[in-house]
């Protein structure tokens, strides 16, 4: 990665006062999240939103910034939370070290999808990274004594924490969101550094036009497969998050029906856009929530809100807003 | 309508006024909620999906046990109340779900949910948090040391005993078993059933199909097991599989060459094919309102549930709903109030008999031990009625050696 000023060269400066606010993203992100618990109806709900915000961010990292449209972000989502979830309970991992570990194995996992399914690309790109999540799967339910198969994996509660000499109740549901936070900050940085480098300038520029890339003397190939492991890795963080909140790991976090998830979500927030992955997140769990509380024909609801979106509001709500406040050209 | 008239008239004072009112109004609930007294149960089950007739039932029934108790005046003059929620079918949702029931909505004690994975999901959430769980899904790894804790109850059957009963019914010495099993926990559970009740039996393995979960089509399946040449076919699977799979088998012509047998025969699954398709397969059960013959409590429960229910009668996995919220509000009853340790105390010493019999939780696994039905789907023109599904083929009374040992399951004895 390059060092902050070529970034910032790289990066157009925003008119207005607006703008000028939006470069610090990160910042203001994460004030955002800091106040979500009290905005929403529960917790647990929160957190949620943390977890699956950090997942489809880093998938909208591939899908939203590079442009390759994914179908098994789910493997490293799910791996995440599987490798967290084995170091902690079979191997007595310390949670942190759990984390660390969990996001270097899902990273190779990435790669080595990432070698296969990037030499493809369009719909073949798709149906590979599906193939092979769907490969990701049915390893997990066959290795049952590793992972429990289909009754999940479970045995690997982490109820108390220690933060610099402090013990936490990490069961505590205020504590146990903060803590997540500050990964989900970390996520944010990291993102926010690769897309201000000229490494993130590279990759729009593949989505933008490939053959010109490619022209102009990048490493196209190379260029894909590492932000389709960056990609990976930030996913997967997400998944170690789900794995030190729920203390179980679902076997359907694995599903292909958690990678549509993924991708409705980041159409909804509005795919190219930074926060649009937690607005997307939030936005999905929050119907989810209240709509299956008044009736169990809450898929109906969704599902047509989801159409009206890709039909009226391409950009989804993020990118819309942006738009319409006048600063969406300017930082995409 | 006045436009800016109305709007500069909102003063500093005025916009203070409604402020303050509206963050009291934010936090009224939480006031109230210190003061009342109110005893809450969670209720994951999975409104939604391939299971929503039974969970429906479920919750019909877990109403009920609530009503009558409250009708009653409730828990030392504490009313009670049920908190649904709709778990998806879902590990990862209902683990949400359950978090939310327990930080949020702070209740004493959660009962429910109708999936092997999905029950274990909510027991690992609350047996970290001490919180009292009424499993009433069937499953045998929830008995076992590792997933126990003293806050895990399961009211429903396991695998283990259901098979078991079945088989002493319907296999001999040297009969040729097949197997059509759904290819998940509940499957795989009931087919190590089968096979250890073989075992003793004598009874040969002539060959086992797993088929993937929610499967509409069984047509490849049938020439297969049909070639097999078996006495007995064993399909183990739930819900919606289970009329499938066996409607399927009879346009096979199955029936003519073998006889059908399931671990669990769903009344729900029978009313929604016909007498015609079900006729003659034979299954385990926990509860047939039919029973109310033979049984008082089963008599005073249909009754309860038909006065209820508009003159509905009650099913299978209803009576786990009811028999489930029943004898947690029983010890609690006992225990006069919701002091987590005093329950788990009242209910360890706990003898009920609210659907069909005498019922305790096991001390070593709290496993309810309990009488295991086997029915015989009735014939139509033997039907005197409607609801007159099944034939009650045996009704083995409740023992601890209907369950697998303490020690094979890993507590300490």
């Amino acid at each position: 990665m390059s060092g902050p000023s070529s970034g910032e060269l790289l990066a157009k400066p925003a008119p207005g006062g607006l703008g000028r606010l939006l470069d610090h993203r990160v910042l203001l992100s994460i004030a955002v999240l800091a106040i979500l618990p009290w905005l929403l109806p529960s917790k647990a709900l929160a957190v949620n939103v943390l977890i699956y915000g950090v997942v489809v961010m880093g998938y909208n990292l591939l899908f939203g910034y590079t442009g390759l449209l994914s179908f098994g972000q789910a493997a490293f989502f799910g791996a995440g939370a599987y490798f967290t979830g084995i170091a902690i309970g079979r191997y007595g991992v310390p949670w942190f070290a759990a984390v660390a570990i969990a996001v270097l194995l899902s990273t190779c996992l990435a790669a080595v999808i990432g070698i296969v399914s990037t030499r493809t690309r369009g719909i073949y790109f798709s149906m590979v990274t599906l193939a092979l999540a769907q490969l990701v799967y049915y390893v997990a339910l066959q290795a049952s004594s590793f992972t429990g198969g289909e009754n999940g994996l479970r045995g690997f509660t982490v109820d108390r924490i220690s933060l610099f000499g402090l013990q936490v109740n990490f069961l505590d549901p205020v504590n146990k969101y903060y803590v997540l936070m500050a990964f989900a900050g970390l996520a944010m940085w990291f993102q926010s550094r690769i897309l201000n480098s000229p490494f993130g300038a590279v990759i729009e520029a593949i989505r933008e036009n490939e053959q010109r890339a490619r022209a102009c003397g990048y490493d196209v190939e190379r260029s894909k497969l590492v932000v389709f492991m960056l990609s990976g890795a930030i996913s997967s963080l997400g998944g170690c998050m789900l794995a030190l909140h729920l203390s179980i790991v679902p076997l359907d976090i694995l599903h292909y029906q958690t990678s549509g998830m993924i991708v409705m979500m980041v159409l909804l927030g509005g795919a190219r856009s930074f926060f649009g992955p937690f607005v997307g997140a939030a936005s999905f769990l929050i119907l989810e929530d209240v709509i299956s509380l008044w009736t169990p024909h809450w898929q109906i609801f969704v599902g047509a809100i989801f159409v009206l979106f890709v039909l009226f509001l391409p950009k989804g709500i993020w990118g819309t807003l942006l738009d319409a406040i006048g600063v969406g050209k300017a930082r995409p | 309508m006045p436009k800016s008239g109305s709007t500069s008239k909102i003063t500093r004072r005025t916009a203070l006024a409604g402020l303050s009112a509206g963050a009291a109004l934010l936090a009224m609930p939480r006031i109230g909620r210190a003061a009342d007294e109110t005893i809450r149960i969670g209720f994951p089950t999975p409104l939604t999906g391939p299971f929503a007739a039974e969970a429906r039932d479920q919750v019909k029934c877990a109403e009920l046990a609530v009503k009558l108790v409250n009708d009653k005046g409730g828990i030392g003059g504490r009313k009670v109340e049920l908190l649904v929620r709709d778990d998806k079918l879902n590990a990862g949702e209902a683990a949400t779900r359950t978090l939310e029931l327990i930080e949020k909505d702070k209740v004493h004690a959660v009962v429910g949910a109708l999936s092997s994975a999905v029950q274990l999901a909510v027991n690992e959430v609350t047996r970290a948090r001490g919180v009292i769980y009424v499993s009433i899904s069937q499953s045998d790894t929830i008995n076992e040391a590792k997933d126990f804790s003293k806050y895990t109850f399961h009211e429903a059957l396991n695998p283990h005993m259901t098979t078991a009963a079945v088989a002493r019914q319907t296999l001999k010495k040297g009969m040729k078993v097949a197997h059509l099993v759904a290819d998940y926990a509940y499957g795989h559970e009931m087919l190590r059933g089968f096979k250890r009740a073989q075992a003793a039996i004598g009874a040969d393995n002539v060959g086992e199909i797993l088929h993937p979960f929610g499967a509409a089509d069984y047509s490849t399946f049938m020439p297969r097991l049909m070639s097999m040449r078996p006495d007995v076919l064993c399909i183990s699977n739930f819900g919606r599989d289970q009329a499938n799979a066996i409607k399927q088998a009879v346009d096979f012509g199955v029936k003519q060459q073998m006889k059908i047998v399931v671990p669990v025969i769903l009344h729900n699954q029978r009313l929604a094919v016909g007498p015609d398709v079900f006729e003659g397969v034979v299954g385990g059960a926990n509860y047939y309102w039919g029973l109310e013959g033979q049984s008082k409590s089963a008599a005073a429960f249909n009754a309860a549930f038909k006065a209820a229910n508009g003159g509905a009668i009650p099913t299978d996995y209803g009576a786990y709903g009811y028999s489930g919220v029943g004898s947690l509000l029983a010890a609690m009853q006992t225990a006069g109030g919701t002091d987590t340790d005093k329950v788990v105390d009242a209910l360890e010493k706990l003898q009920y008999d609210l659907t069909k019999g005498p019922q305790h939780y096991r001390k070593c696994d709290h496993q309810s031990v309990q009488s295991v039905l086997v029915l015989e789907s009735k014939k139509k023109s033997a039907m005197a009625g409607d609801n007159d599904l099944f034939a009650v083929l045996a009704n083995d009374t409740g023992s601890d050696d209907m369950l697998r040992s303490c020690s094979e399951l890993g507590h300490a004895t």
